[in-house]
């Protein structure tokens, strides 16, 4: 019976996870799909979303600030990463961009161990969001709860500008074929550069609602960039719906793992991953090459 | 064709690499068997990279496969050594098999995200299943000396005898990995790199083909990472975690991905430098990525492209000085 009455709270937990893992990981399979480049460094953004938010936290104390300015502060290097360096190995190809973002990544986590140093950072939320709040029956932090609705609003806003906007048309457009776009006069090398700044924003902002949550630690960027590469598998490569779903699944599946199999737990995933990879190695809602 | 000087420098390398013990400190020794079995990990790796120009970041499985199996034979079945440290190699082509299965039909992009994702289950799976792995405490155990029948006692746990048997298992295997490269079956291997659909259309089956050379890398991770578990006389979960992934990667290309030897020198650099300035400076790492990230843009054929470049240019000059005297 305790099991049962665990489920909402589990399920609750599992969307939490899901949706955060949604926000980084939309930026990263739009970027895949219209270029074809894999960004490794995009579990850093996300990483430098919480630090940047944590600094801001100390100096100013005011977290809407940090909310805003954090995530628009990571959207700048991303674009500065995709300008200056991706941009110039562009003839090299895709392997050549992944190992670039690669370092990239590795960088950034050197310099956070560098100025924010190698242990887990305490993250102050805001007085009002911590307890929990109670409904129909369960309790529930309320900082989750925030998380859940700040990632639905960016989600519902997102999908606004992605299917009802001329901005998001072309986007899509890029991301189904890329060349086509270009030739119907569109300037998609500035449309790119300019979805890696909002791709990294949206990493930097999961970021920042995630790091109190998932704890703001060196560590975090790998550990995500981890089971976004799964959400990306899983999903099928460069779909965003696949992501939404993949990312849900994957969310759920660690929470409800920890329930039944908590030795089992981090292999789930992988699993699912392999089971997906069997049935359809493309990816629940991927393209066929 | 291979001219007499050429043999020359091998033998004198050969001399002075087998009396190394007479002539470091055992401090130093130390640190040359650590760069020849980064040698070997990374000349696997670069099989895959620099060869078949795929780029993995999940060839920590397969050391760390190697490492596990030879530390739990060594531990629990008393194997001599040589024995334990071979089917170390076994092991982990027999998981680059399970899992090349599934990663060797992709490529590029692809295929690196699903190495990664391998990599990582593997690397739960050493964590988690504590009773045989020891969880993130590891496992244990001895260079015991063995007495093999007919021959004598092999004791091997004396430094300079251990370094002797790196030396003959690393030449030995860097020998193999070089004839591979030069058997038709290697050139396949450079064919697949270069356009996959022309391969096909010769006739060769690329899916097969990919799978026997992911199986052969992986054999010599796992024997590097048997090796690196008899040296340490320990195994944890560093051995297969993402960071073993990524410096064996940043030894290979920073070597150089374009000759066979680039990742020996990579390796053996890296190495170096690390021991040389981990005692100045706790930024080296950050130092390693900036000199990763300059490469990547503007030397991708890393440190031994650099001595190739050199080489072209002083025969280049040499051939037009000729034509003008």
């Amino acid at each position: 019976m305790e099991i049962i009455k665990a489920f909402p709270i589990q399920a609750l937990h599992g969307l939490v996870y899901g949706m955060l893992l949604f926000l980084v990981a939309s930026g990263l399979t739009l970027i895949f799909g219209m270029m074809g480049v894999l960004n490794f460094a995009h579990g850093a953004f996300y990483m430098l979303g919480a630090y940047f938010s944590f600094s801001i936290l100390v100096y100013t104390g005011n977290f809407w600030l940090s909310l805003v300015v954090s995530p628009i502060l990571v959207g700048l290097l991303s674009i500065l990463m995709e300008r200056y360096l991706l941009r110039k190995i562009h003839r090299f190809g895709h392997v050549h961009q992944l190992l670039l973002t690669f370092g990239v990544a590795y960088i950034i986590e050197e310099m956070v161990k560098w100025i924010w140093g190698n242990e887990p950072l305490p993250v102050k939320i805001p007085q009002f969001l911590t307890g929990s709040l109670s409904f129909l029956g369960i309790i529930y932090p309320k900082y989750r709860l925030f998380i859940l609705l700040v990632s639905f609003v960016v989600f519902v806003i997102l999908f606004l500008i992605l299917f009802r906007t001329r901005a998001g048309i072309i986007v899509m457009a890029a991301v189904h074929n890329a060349d086509m776009v270009n030739a119907l006069g569109i300037n998609v090398p500035l449309v790119f550069t300019l979805l890696f700044g909002v791709g990294g924003a949206l990493a930097g902002l999961a970021g920042v609602i995630g790091g109190p949550y998932l704890i703001t630690h060196p560590g975090m960027a790998a550990t995500i960039i981890v089971d976004l590469f799964v959400v990306i598998v899983v999903g099928g490569l460069g779909s965003l719906g696949g992501a939404l779903l993949a990312s849900f699944l994957i969310g759920e599946l660690q929470s409800f793992g920890v329930l039944f199999f908590p030795q089992l737990a981090l292999v789930l995933e992988f699993l699912l991953m392999a089971v997906v990879l069997i049935i359809k190695p493309e990816g629940l809602l991927g393209e066929k090459e | 064709m291979r001219r007499l000087p050429f043999y020359i420098a091998v033998v004198v390398v050969a001399l002075i690499l087998i009396f190394l013990p007479h002539l470091l400190s055992e401090y130093r020794l130390n640190m040359v068997i650590r760069m020849l079995i980064y040698s070997l990990f990374a000349v696997s790796y670069n099989l895959l990279l620099g060869q078949g120009g795929l780029l993995s970041f999940g060839h920590a499985a397969y050391f760390g496969m190697g490492a596990y199996s030879n530390i739990l034979m060594l531990k629990h079945w008393a194997l001599p050594l040589p024995l334990s440290v071979f089917l170390g190699g076994v092991a982990g082509a027999l998981l680059g098999l399970l899992f090349g299965i599934f990663v060797v039909r992709m490529r590029g992009v692809p295929f690196a995200l699903l190495t990664l994702a391998f990599n990582q289950l593997i690397y739960a799976v050493a964590e988690k299943w504590r009773t045989v792995t020891g969880g993130e405490d590891g496992i244990a155990a001895m260079r015991a000396a063995v007495g093999l029948p007919g021959i004598g006692r092999l004791d091997l746990f004396p430094t300079s005898n251990w370094y002797l048997f790196v030396l003959l298992v690393v030449a030995l295997s860097l020998l193999g990995c070089w004839y591979f490269t030069q058997t038709p079956f290697g050139k396949v291997n450079l064919y697949m790199r270069e356009n996959e659909e022309r391969t096909k259309f010769l006739g060769y089956n690329t899916y097969l083909s990919r799978l026997l050379v992911y199986c052969i890398s992986t054999f010599f991770a796992g024997l590097a990472g048997a090796l690196a578990s008899g040296f340490e006389e320990y195994v944890g979960t560093t051995f297969i975690n993402l960071d073993k992934s990524t410096e064996v990667l940043m030894m290979t290309f920073i070597g150089g991905t374009g000759s066979f030897f680039g990742p020996v020198l990579g390796a053996s650099f890296l190495i170096y430098v690390n021991d040389l300035l981990s005692t100045l400076t706790e930024r080296w790492s950050l130092i390693q990525g900036v000199i990763f990230i300059i490469l990547v843009m503007y030397m991708p054929e890393g440190l031994s492209g650099i001595y190739l470049q050199l080489k072209r240019m002083v025969l280049h000059r040499a051939a037009k000085w000729r034509k003008t005297a």
